[in-house]
């Protein structure tokens, strides 16, 4: 237990759930497991829609890729967070206050709110026939998607480490 | 442009946050530096994502991490293995972050020998 984190990190981190995840002998694992697996789905989905909006597979409509593309990113990111709060909970006082989970933290709320931002911009790819050229602000916002999330997923890997 | 500058400023000051609070992977143990710690098992908590021990020695009392509990069992250490009163000697190496911490590289019970990497 990590005493510097806040209060309701360490009652999270001592309570049944907690102390469950830490007893049992596949949950942890399996969360583990399941959240890397997630992860590669997701960089999956990300990286053809990212790659979409930076003007690849140029011969498609971009709402044809992008649509499926952001369904499965929307699912894998749903069961990311699902079991990166199994991980999380089994040691909340310790990973909160490591400076890697926190970035990662920041990390993770910047990419999600770029994706609503470009889910809203104006200039909606719906419009956009096969081959017509991706607006600026599209291709930009794409690429700083593909750098956020692979900065994630290196955070995460790093918070062991740190 | 701005946007990609904003995105490599993001990048950068996520790696450059790095260095302090540790816990986990071998990265935070100093391997040039291994000490063997003996003694009896003052708490034993046989959980993931690791077994944790303190262990009295002469000088202090010491914090072992050892192995996640899934490979503790698949070698032999089960918890009554390293259950509070055992005689336990664990080689391994200091943690950089942790004050008398060591990860186990290996441990010795009873006569008997159990790898824990």
């Amino acid at each position: 237990m990590n005493e510097a984190a806040p209060a309701f990190l360490i009652a999270l981190e001592a309570s049944a759930v907690g102390h469950a995840i830490r007893q049992s002998i596949w949950i942890y694992p399996s969360a583990n497991v399941l959240h890397v697996v997630a992860l590669a789905l997701f960089a999956g989905a990300v990286t053809v829609l990212d790659l979409r909006l930076l003007g690849a597979f140029a011969g498609t409509r971009p709402a044809d890729v992008i649509r499926p593309a952001r369904r499965v990113a929307v699912a894998a990111l749903l069961l990311l967070a699902g079991t990166g709060f199994v991980l999380f909970v089994a040691e909340a006082s310790h990973v909160a206050m490591n400076p890697v989970f926190q970035a990662k933290g920041l990390l993770i709320a910047a990419g999600v709110l770029n994706a609503l931002v470009v889910a809203r911009l104006p200039a909606d790819f719906d419009r956009l026939d096969a081959g017509s050229a991706i607006p600026s602000r599209l291709r930009s916002a794409a690429m700083v998607s593909i750098a956020i999330w692979l900065a994630v997923a290196a955070a995460g890997r790093l918070i062991a480490y740190v | 442009m701005r946007a990609k500058l904003i995105a490599a400023a993001v990048v950068l000051s996520a790696v450059a946050a790095a260095p302090s609070i540790a816990h986990h992977g071998w990265g935070s143990y100093d391997a040039s530096k291994p000490v063997t710690v003996a003694g009896k098992i003052l708490t034993s908590k046989y959980e993931n994502p690791h077994t944790t021990l303190t262990v009295q020695t002469a000088e202090k009392v010491w914090t072992v991490t050892l192995a996640p509990v899934s490979r503790m069992q698949t070698r032999g250490a089960i918890a009554e293995m390293v259950g509070v009163g055992k005689e336990i000697s664990a080689y391994g190496y200091p943690s950089t972050v942790e004050k008398d911490e060591i990860r186990a590289e290996r441990i010795t019970v009873e006569g008997k020998t159990v790898e824990m990497r």
